[in-house]
């Protein structure tokens, strides 16, 4: 039998970025706040102490800051008649475990969307008419840019985020990206200085009529102290970011940026390994009454709460309210249901690599953000009926690391091993730079979440399943935006150029890391029968059950979407804060 | 003379403590690691103390390596960088034994190789397996075991072997090879703590400066060498 | 001869006399300074705020234990005394009167006549105001939580256990009158001046001693007073003199260091940081401004010295990361350029500054050498909540690496200190701090 703890207010699942925005925001107004992390706890010292984070062997290719699939993962499959295998190794993306989640290992690229993408489908029909094809599922998102504005300003300020503003108040800035949704104020810190490779990008774009900007970064330019009071030190530009935890308190992350002034508040607690099994249902079968959890010594743990705000890794999101039977399951024939309804990913590939025998670039200086990136192609910039797809994508030039197992360009044509591969390892490394892309994904009928038949966790509960494939639209999308790359890598010149776009049908390949931008399963809307979530990500059904995160995407944006992550936990405070907790009920 | 105080306020309770007691642990524990480095190094690899793979695995391993990272030409060869002692203690740790991965069945040997590796067999399990039938396959193919080949016929072998060609029941020989492929690259380009790498020398070779993550005043020398030979986690220096 | 045996005889009848005047002659209270009214009530909170500005946690809560309830160990040169139980607790100070509380404070004396070691700092607390005193009283009895528990006693070997030793020394060390005579006609500068000699009592730990142990001065007529000395391992700076720290900073940069331990020069390494994180982290906005004050006013004259070389000389050096670089400087880049970069700058309020630091410095080397070995953790404050954290590097570097890199310090940028041993780095490596 389960023990039952005494109630909290507000029970948050999952101690990442969201959790710790929500938990420090609801202490502050006095609520008694408990968050649980199914991970254990970690700190900068000694958890990422210098230099003992430098180790690409541990964190950049074991992967020690990130889920292991042991403990929780998913099934994949391509189409719906296909039988889903599990994720067994950690390949395209990388889920966030223990307290800070994925917001410690990510890569602190920072955007906003385009406004335009928050009514996206409303947009496309204005602008182009019918051309949405039938399968296609975006929707709009409920919400406006307008409105979350504020949000997006504040979530820069305290994540502290570097950056060249290219349109503040409708005022277009030199500099900066000319084709940005207006902002308020300019960035916390000016942007990040470049490396070369991203000084000769910008020459080629600027040579082609081209706007480059440099990437806004969660990532101190120069000391810093946010608006909790929390501090950052200027980057060093290590080159152990993305998969690291940052050693020197300079790339935003919960602990750098909130949870030292959280833990100041008496009220707030928080309980380490402590895995959440269901969220349960009141006997009114309107509110959820808490949450089962699996403590450290392996007890079942009923805890009562007022509200629940789930905030996990999208995919845990997900899961937990298909076992939990929150809400009624996406099937994909009969095209009813919400729950796993609009999964998407990020159209990322179609690089293209550049070789230069006489130009010496230091690859190991980088920061997981230091790119110059151009958004002429972005989304809304595209003629989109006369191309044949619908979206968006930026083209970008960037230099993370140089870690040498893990990156290592060589030529196309250079074979995988022997005295050749060698040759070309000295010969290279340090000479070549690469141009990539990173643009929407458009959601489909036929890409969705729900249970596994086959395969189980630790715990006995399906594992979820994940229906997913490249589909004709995005590589379209990224076949022409991978045209217009090449006409960039022209421009600079290379003696060598390897472009790799994507093929026709390219099938999802789970071996290749892409991205853990995995979005959309728990959609917010207008639509209580097209969507989980209203627009202040409140279930429709349960109304003391908050799901913020990147499931809240009806389809993916452009950019990356933490700010977007950060914007909407803000603008969903403000909600519980002004209206919600003062009188509890369903919002919409 | 040092004057001390009269008084002073020493927290003597803790002096003992646990978290006193865990840094001085693990600064004995890591300075213990850094001595075992030290030690290792200086053992020839022949005399190096297995801690996995059996004299047949071993030998298999040695040979390997060193047609996938060979001697010749600049830079160290995968024995010179003492490969194969790291993917040996590899297979001895949690990795090696499979224990990131989710390991319920049904597994699939044959699913598409897009879907990930969905074979039984962990690394460790992989190595065990495969080593035996490659050495059978190569007495029959070309009449001695791998390790006895002249190199291009190992070479020969290796891509047959990448391509499937050699039957194990429970995994494709192409996935054996991906593994040993990557733990290869791992042993040569990883620091030296975990056994390969020996000096930082495959570092040294490529211009890669190791564990100094430092370079804020090198973001914009554009086109300048960076010079500084590599510092290792447990601080070498080359 | 006989003058010898004369010169016994008297010296011995002295003794005597003395052990009988110590004996015999009373143990006498000081009187009240003001005497306050039969119905006198201190404002909501003073007490609490009291407890924290003289920081009586910091010897009377053992760690990890209950609060004010004793048994934390003070190490003395004479061996270990035993902070009391000094909550309303039985075997803590149940009972006792305003009188009996004042005495303590004022004399060193318990209810008993038992004469207090001076690790109690009497010395600085007998300035605190009457009304002061009966706040912290009024606190201490009716607000802070009962406990009960016994508390190891305080055992000193021989002689040092003969406490009317104490009473002797007491006239040597704290003549005059007690309390706190305004001197500056200014409400600010008295207040910091109260602030500092009394409640803070920052001359015990910044005050040298003298040859009989006693602080030399104890307020700021003493030219000596609060210029520095070395506590345990570390050397607690001069907080006066025109090379000092304090006189290259601004009041704002006094300020917040003294609320968060940091600013945008230093952090606060070794004992200090106790300081901060348990008594002036909770000082008013107006006692800060008011400390701070007064020690700008006790600031001595003069110009600091001339920086030795060229800061540049350093940077240029380790910027160029050229490999034949000497071995000092390739450590530094290999350990510390990460967060203190090539100029010894760091970054405001996140890493100190290396160059021109009192800790690199200091001619007593052993803060410099623990914060490089063990690392050092800002504790977490209410307007700078980060307990930002530099990681140890014993395990990375031995004696004479240590020693390398030390000694590049103190002669890089504009630093000029002696140079150390690797003997120097393993007699601090053998004596792990505490915490």
């Amino acid at each position: 039998m389960a023990i039952t703890n005494k109630k909290k207010s507000v029970v948050i699942i999952g101690l990442g970025w969201v959790g710790s925005i929500v938990g420090i925001e609801l202490a502050q107004e006095g609520y008694e706040v408990l968050a649980l992390e199914r991970g254990k706890d970690r700190d900068t010292v000694p958890d990422w102490s210098y230099p003992r984070t430098a180790d690409e062997l541990k964190y950049g290719l074991r992967l020690d800051e990130a889920v292991r699939p042991r403990d929780h993962t998913v099934t994949i499959r391509r189409h719906l008649d296909d039988v889903a295998f599990p994720y067994r190794q950690l390949g395209s993306f990388l889920p966030g475990i223990g307290v800070g989640g994925a917001g410690i290992h990510w890569n602190a690229q920072a955007w906003r969307p385009h406004s335009e993408e928050l009514y996206l489908r409303t947009y496309i029909e204005q602008t182009f008419g019918n051309i949405i094809p039938e399968d296609m599922a975006v929707q709009d998102w409920g919400v406006t840019y307008n409105e979350l504005e504020p949000y997006f300003d504040m979530f820069e300020k305290v994540a502290g985020v570097s950056g060249m503003a290219g349109n503040i108040k409708g005022r277009i800035q030199e500099g900066g990206n000319p084709f940005e949704a207006w902002r308020s104020n300019s960035y916390p810190m000016p942007a990040q200085p470049l490396t070369y490779n991203g000084h000769l990008f910008s020459e080629a774009a600027r040579s082609l009529g081209y706007h480059p900007f440099p990437f806004p970064a969660a990532i101190a330019s120069r000391a810093y102290t946010n608006p909790y009071g929390m501090q950052m030190g200027p980057c060093n530009f290590c080159g152990f970011c993305e998969r690291y935890g940052c050693l020197n308190y300079s790339k935003g992350s919960p602990q750098v940026s909130i949870l030292a002034a959280l833990k100041q508040h008496k009220n707030f607690e928080y309980r380490t390994n402590s895995d959440v099994l269901r969220i349960e249902k009141s006997p009114d079968e309107k509110t959820v009454s808490g949450v089962t959890y699996i403590d450290l010594t392996g007890k079942e743990v009923f805890q009562p709460a007022d509200l629940v705000i789930l905030s996990g890794f999208m995919i845990n999101n997900v899961h937990l309210l298909l076992v939990s039977g929150l809400g009624q399951p996406y099937d994909p024939y009969s095209g009813e249901g919400v729950i796993g309804r609009n999964y998407a990913y990020q159209t990322i590939n179609g690089s293209g690599t550049l070789f230069f025998r006489d130009k010496v670039f230091n690859p190991f200086v980088g920061s997981g953000a230091n790119a110059a990136c151009i958004d002429d192609f972005g989304f809304g910039r595209i003629d989109l009926a006369r191309e044949g797809f619908i979206g968006g994508s930026r083209i970008d030039c960037s230099q993370t690391n140089g870690q040498p197992i893990r990156s290592m360009p060589l030529p196309a044509g250079t074979p995988e091993w022997g005295s050749k591969w060698k040759e070309a390892i000295g010969e290279w490394y340090g000479h070549a730079v690469t141009i990539g892309q990173h643009g929407t994904n458009m959601t489909y009928r036929d890409a969705y979440l729900d249970l596994d038949p086959n395969y189980r966790d630790k715990y006995g509960r399906p594992l979820m399943r994940m229906t997913f494939n490249w589909h004709e639209n995005d590589i379209r999308l990224s076949q022409y935006i991978s045209k217009q790359i090449d006409k960039i890598a022209e421009a600079m010149e290379p003696d060598s150029y390897h472009p790799a776009p994507m093929q026709d049908n390219q099938p999802y390949d789970v071996r290749i890391y892409q991205t853990t931008h995995t979005v959309g399963g728990a959609i917010m809307g207008e639509n209580p029968t097209r969507s989980a979530l209203n627009r202040y990500l409140q279930h429709w059904d349960y109304h003391n059950l908050f799901v913020p995160g990147a499931n809240a995407f009806p389809q993916n944006i452009q950019q990356n979407p933490t700010g977007t992550i950060g914007a909407l936990t803000y603008w969903m405070i403000a909600s519980l804060k002004n209206d919600y907790l003062r009188n509890p009920r369903p919002l919409v | 003379m040092v004057y001390k105080t009269l008084f002073s306020k020493e927290k003597k309770l803790t002096r003992r403590g646990l978290l006193t007691g865990a840094c001085t642990c693990a600064a004995v524990a890591l300075s213990a690691r850094y001595a075992l480095a030290q030690q290792e190094q200086s053992v020839p690899l022949e005399n190096y103390q297995r801690a996995y793979f059996n004299a047949e695995e071993w030998t298999f391993v040695m040979a390997a390596t060193a047609r996938l990272i060979p001697s010749e030409g600049n830079g160290p060869g995968a024995i010179e960088a003492r490969v194969p002692v790291f993917i040996d203690r590899q297979m001895a740790l949690p990795w090696g034994r499979g224990e990131h991965w989710y390991r319920e069945g049904p597994f699939e040997r044959d699913a598409p190789r897009y879907t990930g590796y969905q074979a039984a067999p962990s690394p460790a399990e992989a190595y065990r397996l495969a080593i035996p039938r490659i050495n059978r396959w190569c007495t029959e193919k070309y009449g001695d075991i791998f390790a006895g080949l002249p190199a291009e016929e190992q070479d020969e072998a290796l891509v047959r072997i990448e391509n499937d060609e050699v039957p194990i029941d429970e995994i494709r020989s192409g996935d054996f090879f991906a593994f040993l492929l990557q733990n290869t690259r791992e042993g040569y380009l990883s620091d030296p703590m975990y056994g390969g790498n020996h000096d930082m020398a495959a570092w040294v070779y490529i211009n890669f400066p190791g564990a100094r993550a430092s370079f804020a005043e090198w973001v914009e020398k554009d086109n300048i060498r960076y010079r500084l030979g590599p510092v290792s986690l447990s601080g070498e220096r080359a | 001869m006989r003058w010898f045996f004369r010169l016994v005889f008297w010296f011995v009848v002295f003794c005597l006399v003395i052990f009988l005047v110590v004996i015999l002659v009373p143990v006498k209270r000081s009187d009240p300074i003001t005497v306050l009214p039969q119905d006198y009530k201190s404002p909501e909170g003073r007490g609490l705020y009291l407890a924290l500005m003289a920081d009586c946690a910091a010897c009377h809560t053992a760690p990890g234990g209950k609060i004010y309830a004793g048994g934390q160990v003070v190490q003395s040169p004479f061996g270990p005394i035993y902070a009391s139980n000094i909550t309303p607790g039985k075997n803590g100070i149940a009972g006792w009167s305003l009188d009996d509380f004042r005495a303590v404070l004022r004399d060193g004396l318990r209810p008993d006549g038992t004469q207090l070691y001076p690790a109690m700092p009497y010395e600085s607390y007998r300035k605190i105001s009457d009304e002061d005193i009966f706040a912290l009283y009024d606190y201490f009895m009716n607000s802070v939580k009962p406990v009960d528990e016994k508390v190891k006693q305080t055992n000193l070997i021989f002689p040092f256990n003969q406490r009317w030793g104490i009473r002797i020394w007491n006239w040597f060390a704290i003549p005059g009158k007690p309390g706190f005579r305004p001197r500056y006609g200014d409400a600010l500068l008295d207040r910091g001046a109260y602030l500092v000699e009394s409640l803070a009592h920052c001359g015990d730990c910044h005050t040298p001693r003298d040859i009989l142990f006693r602080q030399s001065g104890l307020d700021a007529s003493h030219p000596e007073f609060l210029t520095g000395q070395t506590l345990d391992d570390w050397s607690s700076p001069d907080l006066r003199g025109p090379d000092s720290s304090l006189a290259r900073w601004s009041s704002e940069d006094i300020k917040l260091y003294l609320m968060s331990g940091r600013n945008r020069y230093s952090a606060a390494v070794g004992p200090m940081k106790l300081v901060i994180k348990d008594s002036l982290q909770y000082a008013t906005p107006a006692d800060i401004e008011a400390i701070v004050a007064y020690l700008e006013k006790i600031r001595m004259p003069g110009k600091p010295a001339q920086p030795v070389r060229d800061p540049d000389i350093t940077t240029a050096l380790l910027t160029g990361a050229d490999p034949g670089m000497p071995p000092g400087a390739r450590l530094y880049l290999d350990n510390c350029n990460a967060c203190h970069r090539v100029d010894g700058k760091g970054a405001a309020e996140v890493f100190p500054e290396l160059d021109g630091a009192r800790l690199v410095n200091a001619s007593d080397s052993s803060g410099l050498i623990r914060v490089i070995l063990e690392g050092s953790r800002l504790p977490s404050t209410r307007i700078r909540p980060a307990d930002l954290a530099m990681p140890g590097f014993a395990w990375r570097l031995n004696d004479e690496e240590a020693a390398e890199l030390v000694n590049f310090l103190r002669t890089g940028w504009t630093n000029k200190a002696a140079p150390v041993t690797a003997a120097d780095i393993a007699k601090v490596r053998a004596e792990p701090s505490a915490d």
